[in-house]
């Protein structure tokens, strides 16, 4: 019973059934279109956000991490010096995801009654910088500090043996905050993952207060006056982030090779690696001829489709789908706004092309490194 | 105006204020918490209870000697004495009192003497200096100043005559004084020599003991160890040897290697702590390590240069600490919480792998004396010659030495040669020919028609490459087929056994170092079904001619001896296998052949190339690529591989490899790579269990079915096969001598010299050979025969260097002449070249400690009274030299088991300082010698004949000594007496060969 649950665990945990299951998940919850909100509806996921709902998430969060500990190969990794840190990651995101929503909530239902939300009040009273500031943030000040002493009394730090450069440790991980980027190694080339991404990343974050033009929901915890922005920040947080360094953390072990909580980490393991560029798609498969040897001739199904992706489809979809987010932006802000969001779906994207058709390089120029 | 509270609070300060006492506690507690965790550590507890226990046996120590004294007559004496003297004294004591207050008067006067001519002298000084300031400048008052000068040196000269009688005076009642108390102090004296060593342990206890200290002491002592205050110079202190030169290599640099082991082993060299517990216990050795006066001093060798581990670690798991077995480490971990430290290349080398360590400095050395498992290890390895197919830095230039392959077609037949590939140990249980076929990773049906078809092509391929070798039919002049019953005889006498075994049964008793002198040639059984008479007879005459370079020697056997020994062995034909050998295959052969060649070339060229085949040539195409694929040519010489290289992985650093580096397969063994180690010897194939592989891909190093104990041997020296080196300064001795040493001694191992001979210390594998053939064909009981096994064996060559002439053991070796002819043992011939005879000369000299060019040129000169002196100790009313010794052709009466080399050999052959030697102490130099000892060595003197040459021991020693190197250039007239000895084998066959006999 136990090994069937554990078994099926380690299956759910194959990154292409568990990304679908993060997704999934993260579209129920913070619904973007209809249909979901229609799940989401159905699901009363909104009854997560009470008091009675966190207890019922911590519940289970305990459960699953208690039953994860009666297992060796589990206890191993989670209980780790190097990964504890990750642990306490994964329970204080979900926790402060619970505490917004919570209160976005209340204040939402107000604010549907016609009412204020709580910060309204708060937001008049006026207080003393002592004690209403200096001495909670001394308190907190102490209980940090006695935290870290604890934590390095109870945590030997985990050092290893002289480095050897004969010797590469296996799994070479990056700190676990670079472990996200690392992931994306394993779909693009590291130009991109490890410098375009960043860098958009930076200059995405710096764009947000121009984009944002949204003068709801200031000051105060709400969800439904800043949908959107609510919507795309998860995707970025929770699924492009905090994901892919749990799965960076716990899922990858030898090789690489993803393993689930429950599995050895076997150095021996061989996984498949049959990938196919876009370019032989096209012509070795579908027209069943050679690759043309002009680079650029080969390359124009991969080139039309960054085209068509970062081309057309912001002009499509500022007449469909995104038609009030065009006019409520104006056509720089959209532009810019657009481009990044394609650029971060790039990344889901390409994983399910990886997934679904093996596709290596949509643009594999290898003669200039210039692989997309 | 009383502290009102704002009302816009948002908090309430009271709450507030509990919260942060609360934190602030936690916080303090969390502040203790480092502060506990950093100070108390487990070396500390060990060195307190260090401390308590040397304060203990420091105590008992301290009982046991006053108890002595207590004990000791002399010594209670001595204390009556002393009291006697003392009462004695204070009768005096007016007297003294007296004297001291006069003392005390004169010492009062001389102090102010002594202050009046210091301040004399000081004002002189500066006088001085003023007139001559004066002088200088012409000044005025010039001679005034002049004359208060003088009356100052007056007064300086008039104090000292002062201060002199006082001294007297002082003196003399000082004298006054010793000459009361002398008895008194001289008995103080005496005892003070007695309680020297209670005194040394009573101070030390006050030292330590802290009910023996000083309050201040103790006081001290109390908070010289607490938190903070110990930075100073606390009690309890990690102790640590620095190594410079034997650096600790850490991949990118070499750091100096520091070892804080002492900081628990406390006692590790002390020898009051054999008896201790854990981690106090003294080295097992200390002879040999840890003890200043030892090889091994610990404060220059420190710890994990030889036990590896972590030396930088303090406690016991980041020490890196290693169990000996299973029960160990289940005793540890529930005592100490201990688990393996992964992060450690090098783990504590554990139990008898320890003596992996000392490979690493004594890599040069043939035999590392006390370390018997590692020892055993290398001559394993030798035996098996695992360096034919694994290079090893050691063993580079040794030689291949399984049998030559090239003339194999006139030694034996296919039929033979296919059951020996195929099984070698079904033929002769105790090969060392390793077993390539039925192992567990071919064994299945496939493999092992696989396997059928393989050893059909190496067959074809050594037999079709065999080059014509002519053995001549046993000559007609020799009886023509030879007596079996004599050849039985002579295998079991000449000495073959040194060498040989002749054994139908697996014995039970394991392989030790002096048994594998034994098998260093194979063991004689069933050879009717390997070969012809007429081969062994070419053989036997003359190994050399169909294996050049071979280890077997020639024993220079007359044509008869030699039909008689191959008679003798070829009767074995038992080992003959009758299973059928399948016939060739076809099917089977072609898939061999196209793995080979499907290599190289394309799937197609390669099935057209099976097709242009005939099954001839597909066999020795295949024989070729397996023998090459198998690395057979490692140790045997096959022709067309004259110039590969061997196959096997390259062990020189295997110690040292990673252990990532290790395939464990599907085996569940320990990660470690002495198990890995363990596991490849004991079964070589087991790491392909469960694997799917290719038969070319399949694992190939084949099994010699070593027992655990010889695994963990060859284990333990391969655990010190490793990269890191000490520094030159700190590696075994590496002068000339040692190296020459290290060369013969290398020689003499390659050639098995030790099988017949006691050499260093080690060797004469064959007495108990010789026992058996002393029962067997002397008619001796087997008490009378291990009594006098010893002077039917070859002799034991300790001391040989200082014994033997270089010139004549160069001789010797070149061509072995008779020493003692009563031997049936012979001394073999051996191809030598000049260099290997230089180097066992150089050998045996250098270990002697003999000077370069070890002979001292000695002209014996004897006047007339000396020669009647000499021929007296030498005649039977004395010594009785020829009772024993042969003297040119005069044979001693009495049994063989009693006679000594001949007389007529010494000034060739022996070193004239070693006869002195020798007469004066023969067990001195070879201790059980029969040789009798005729001067006292306590006695030495007294113990000479008295009537000769006034009983002056050294100098009839040094006339005997003269006397014997003229006989042997001129050996008294005689009348030849040829004594038979009672048995007929010593009867040297009546052919030309009778020359060349040597024993």
């Amino acid at each position: 019973m136990m090994d069937a649950i554990k078994h099926f665990i380690n299956f759910i945990a194959a990154p292409k059934i568990l990304f679908n299951v993060i997704l999934l998940s993260y579209l129920i919850i913070f619904p973007p279109i209809k249909p979901f909100q229609i799940i989401h509806n159905t699901l009363g996921v909104d009854r997560l956000w009470t008091k009675k709902g966190g207890i019922f998430i911590f519940s289970l969060m305990f459960l699953a991490f208690g039953f994860g500990l009666t297992d060796p190969n589990f206890r191993l990794i989670v209980l780790k010096p190097d990964n504890v840190p990750i642990v306490a990651l994964l329970f204080l995101v979900v926790f402060f995801l619970w505490f917004a929503l919570t209160q976005a909530k209340a204040n939402d239902e107000a604010i549907a009654k016609g009412g204020k939300p709580k910060e309204w009040a708060e937001s008049r009273e006026k207080v003393l910088v002592f004690p209403d500031l200096v001495y909670i943030e001394f308190i907190a000040l102490i209980v940090a500090a006695a935290l870290l002493a604890v934590w390095a009394i109870a945590l030997q730090a985990p050092l290893e043996q002289p480095a050897n450069p004969t010797v590469s440790p296996n799994p070479s991980k990056a700190p676990w905050y670079f472990l996200g980027l690392q992931e994306m190694l394993v779909y693009f080339d590291p130009w991109i993952a490890g410098v375009v991404f960043p860098t958009v990343i930076i200059l995405g974050m710096m764009c947000i207060p121009y984009l944002d033009k949204n003068r709801k929901g200031l000051g105060y915890y709400t969800y439904q006056d800043r949908k959107m922005a609510i919507n795309i920040f998860m995707f970025f947080w929770l699924v492009l982030w905090v994901f892919l360094i749990s799965i960076g953390t716990f899922l990858r072990g030898p090789n690489w090779n993803f393993f689930g909580p429950f599995e050895y980490w076997d150095h021996d393991k061989l996984e498949v690696l049959n990938n196919v560029n876009l370019s032989e798609y096209v012509y070795m498969i579908g027209l069943k001829q050679g690759l043309p040897s002009n680079i650029w001739l080969r390359e124009a199904p991969g080139f039309a489709v960054l085209i068509v992706y970062f081309g057309l489809l912001p002009a499509i979809l500022a007449k469909t789908a995104f038609k009030d987010v065009y006019q409520r932006l104006g056509v720089v802000r959209y532009s810019i706004f657009v481009v990044l969001l394609l650029m971060a779906l790039a990344l889901p994207i390409k994983m399910y092309l990886r997934w679904l058709f093996n596709i290596k390089y949509i643009v594999a120029i290898p003669e200039y490194f210039f692989n997309i | 105006m009383p502290a009102q509270l704002p009302p816009e609070s948002h908090y309430d300060p009271k709450n507030l204020g509990k919260i942060f006492a609360l934190v602030a506690v936690v916080l303090l507690l969390s502040i203790i918490g480092i502060f506990v965790k950093d100070y108390s550590r487990q070396w500390k507890d060990y060195q307190r209870q260090f401390h308590a226990l040397e304060v203990e046996k420091t105590r008992i120590k301290l009982d046991e000697q006053e108890n002595d004294l207590a004990k000791n007559n002399e010594y209670q004496k001595l204390l009556k004495d002393l009291e006697e003297a003392q009462n004695k004294l204070h009768e005096q004591d007016s007297k003294m009192n007296l004297i001291n207050g006069q003392i005390k008067a004169v010492d009062t006067v001389k102090r102010i003497h002594t202050k009046e001519a210091q301040f004399a002298k000081a004002q002189y000084g500066a006088l001085k200096y003023r007139y001559e300031k004066a002088l200088h400048e012409s000044q005025m008052d010039a001679s005034q100043l002049k004359n208060r000068l003088d009356d100052l040196v007056l007064k300086i000269e008039k104090l000292r005559l002062l201060l002199e009688a006082d001294d007297a005076d002082m003196k003399a009642k000082e004298n006054m004084m010793a000459a009361l108390q002398k008895n008194f102090k001289e008995l103080d004296k005496k005892r003070s020599a007695f309680t020297k060593k209670t005194e040394v342990i009573k101070r030390k206890l006050k030292k330590t003991d802290l009910a023996q200290m000083s309050a201040a002491n103790q006081a001290a002592d109390m908070v010289r160890d607490l938190p903070f205050i110990e930075l100073a110079n606390p009690n309890y202190k990690i102790h640590q040897i620095v190594l410079k030169d034997i650096p600790e290599d850490i991949n990118f640099m070499k750091t100096q290697r520091v070892d804080r082991c002492t900081t628990c082993h406390l006692g590790i060299d002390n020898p009051d702590f054999q008896n201790a517990p854990q981690p106090f216990t003294t080295h097992p050795h200390l002879e040999l390590f840890m003890d200043k006066n030892s090889p091994h001093p610990l404060e220059e060798f420190g710890c994990t240069t030889c036990h590896m581990g972590r030396g930088r670690g303090t406690d016991f798991i980041s020490a890196a600490h290693t169990p000996r077995d299973a029960e160990q480490k289940k005793e540890w971990e529930n005592k100490y919480s201990w688990y393996e430290l992964h992060h450690w290349d090098q783990p504590m080398l554990a139990g008898p792998l320890t003596e992996a360590g000392c490979f690493k400095c004594h890599e040069n050395q043939t035999v590392i004396k006390g370390a018997e498992k590692l020892n055993l290890g290398l001559n394993l390895i030798e035996r098996a010659d695992c360096y034919n197919c694994h290079t090893i830095t050691k063993y580079q230039d040794w030689p291949k030495s399984g049998p030559n392959l090239e003339f194999i077609a006139s030694k034996s037949t296919r039929e033979w040669a296919y059951h020996w590939i195929d099984d070698p140990k079904s033929i002769r249980f105790n090969t060392w020919m390793p077993s390539f076929f039925h192992q567990s990773n071919n064994n299945d049906a496939e493999s092992t028609k696989r396997g059928q078809q393989e050893v059909h092509a190496i067959v074809e391929y050594l037999f079709a490459n065999s080059k014509p070798f002519r053995v001549d039919a046993i000559q007609s002049t020799s009886p023509k087929l030879g007596d079996e019953k004599i050849g039985k005889e002579l295998v079991a006498s000449l000495g073959c056994l040194a060498c040989h075994q002749v054994e139908n049964q697996k014995t039970k008793t394991p392989r030790t170092r002096d048994s594998l002198h034994r098998e260093f040639g194979p063991n004689l059984i069933g050879l009717g079904s390997k070969t012809t008479k007429e081969w062994l007879y070419q053989w036997l005459k003359d190994p050399s001619q169909y294996h050049p370079g071979g280890r077997m020697p020639n024993m220079r056997l007359s044509d008869k001896e030699t039909a008689d020994i191959a008679a003798y062995l070829i009767q074995d034909k038992s080992s003959l296998v009758n299973k059928p050998i399948p016939p060739v295959d076809n099917k089977v052969l072609n898939a061999i052949v196209m793995d080979f060649l499907k290599k190289s070339s394309t799937l197609n060229e390669s099935q057209d190339q099976v097709k242009s085949m005939n099954q001839e040539d597909k066999l020795v195409f295949a024989g070729k690529r397996l023998i090459r694929e198998y690395g057979c040519y490692g140790c045997h010489q096959i022709p067309g591989f004259e110039n590969e290289k061997p196959i096997g992985t390259e062990l020189s650093e295997e110690g040292s490899k990673d252990l990532e580096r290790l395939d464990f397969g599907f085996i569940n063994i320990e990660h470690s790579k002495q198990a890995w180690f363990k596991q490849k010897l004991m079964n070589p194939r087991i790491f392909d269990k469960q694997k799917v592989k290719q038969p070319l891909d399949k694992l190939k190093m084949p099994n010699f079915n070593f027992t655990s104990d010889e695994a963990d041997a060859i284990t333990t020296a391969l655990m010190g096969f490793v990269k890191d080196r000490p520094g030159h300064a700190k590696m075994a001795d590496q002068s000339m001598k040692t190296a020459f040493i290290n060369e013969g001694a290398k020689t003499i191992r390659q050639l098995n010299c030790q099988g017949c001979h006691m050499i260093d210390g080690e060797g004469e594998a064959i007495q108990s050979t010789v026992t058996d053939w002393l029962v067997a064909y002397q008619a001796r009981d087997l008490n009378d025969a291990q009594a006098v096994t010893k002077s039917f064996s070859p002799p034991n060559l300790v001391g040989e260097g200082q014994k033997v002439q270089a010139q004549w053991l160069f001789e010797f070796l070149h061509g072995p002449t008779p020493i003692r002819p009563w031997l049936h043992v012979r001394m073999p011939t051996y191809s030598f070249h000049a260099s290997q005879i230089n180097s066992i000369i150089k050998y045996f000299n250098y270990l002697d400690d003999q000077e370069f060019p070890f002979t001292d040129i000695y002209h014996p000169n004897l006047a007339k009274e000396d020669l009647e002196a000499a021929e007296k100790l030498f005649s039977k009313d004395y010594f009785g030299c020829a009772s024993c010794h042969i003297v040119g052709h005069q044979m001693p009466g009495g049994s063989a088991d009693s006679w000594a080399p001949d007389f007529a050999l010494a000034a060739k052959r022996l070193k004239p300082e070693w006869i002195v030697k020798w007469i004066t102490n023969p067990q001195d130099l070879l201790v059980g010698t029969k040789m009798p000892t005729y001067y006292d060595p306590n006695n030495f003197n007294a113990s000479a004949p008295s009537n000769i040459l006034g009983g002056d021991a050294k100098r009839q020693i040094q006339i005997l000594r003269d006397y014997l190197l003229t006989i042997s250039e001129h050996p008294p007239q005689v009348k030849p007496a040829p004594v038979k000895v009672e048995d007929k084998t010593n009867q040297a066959p009546e052919d030309h060969t009778q020359t060349n006999q040597s024993k």
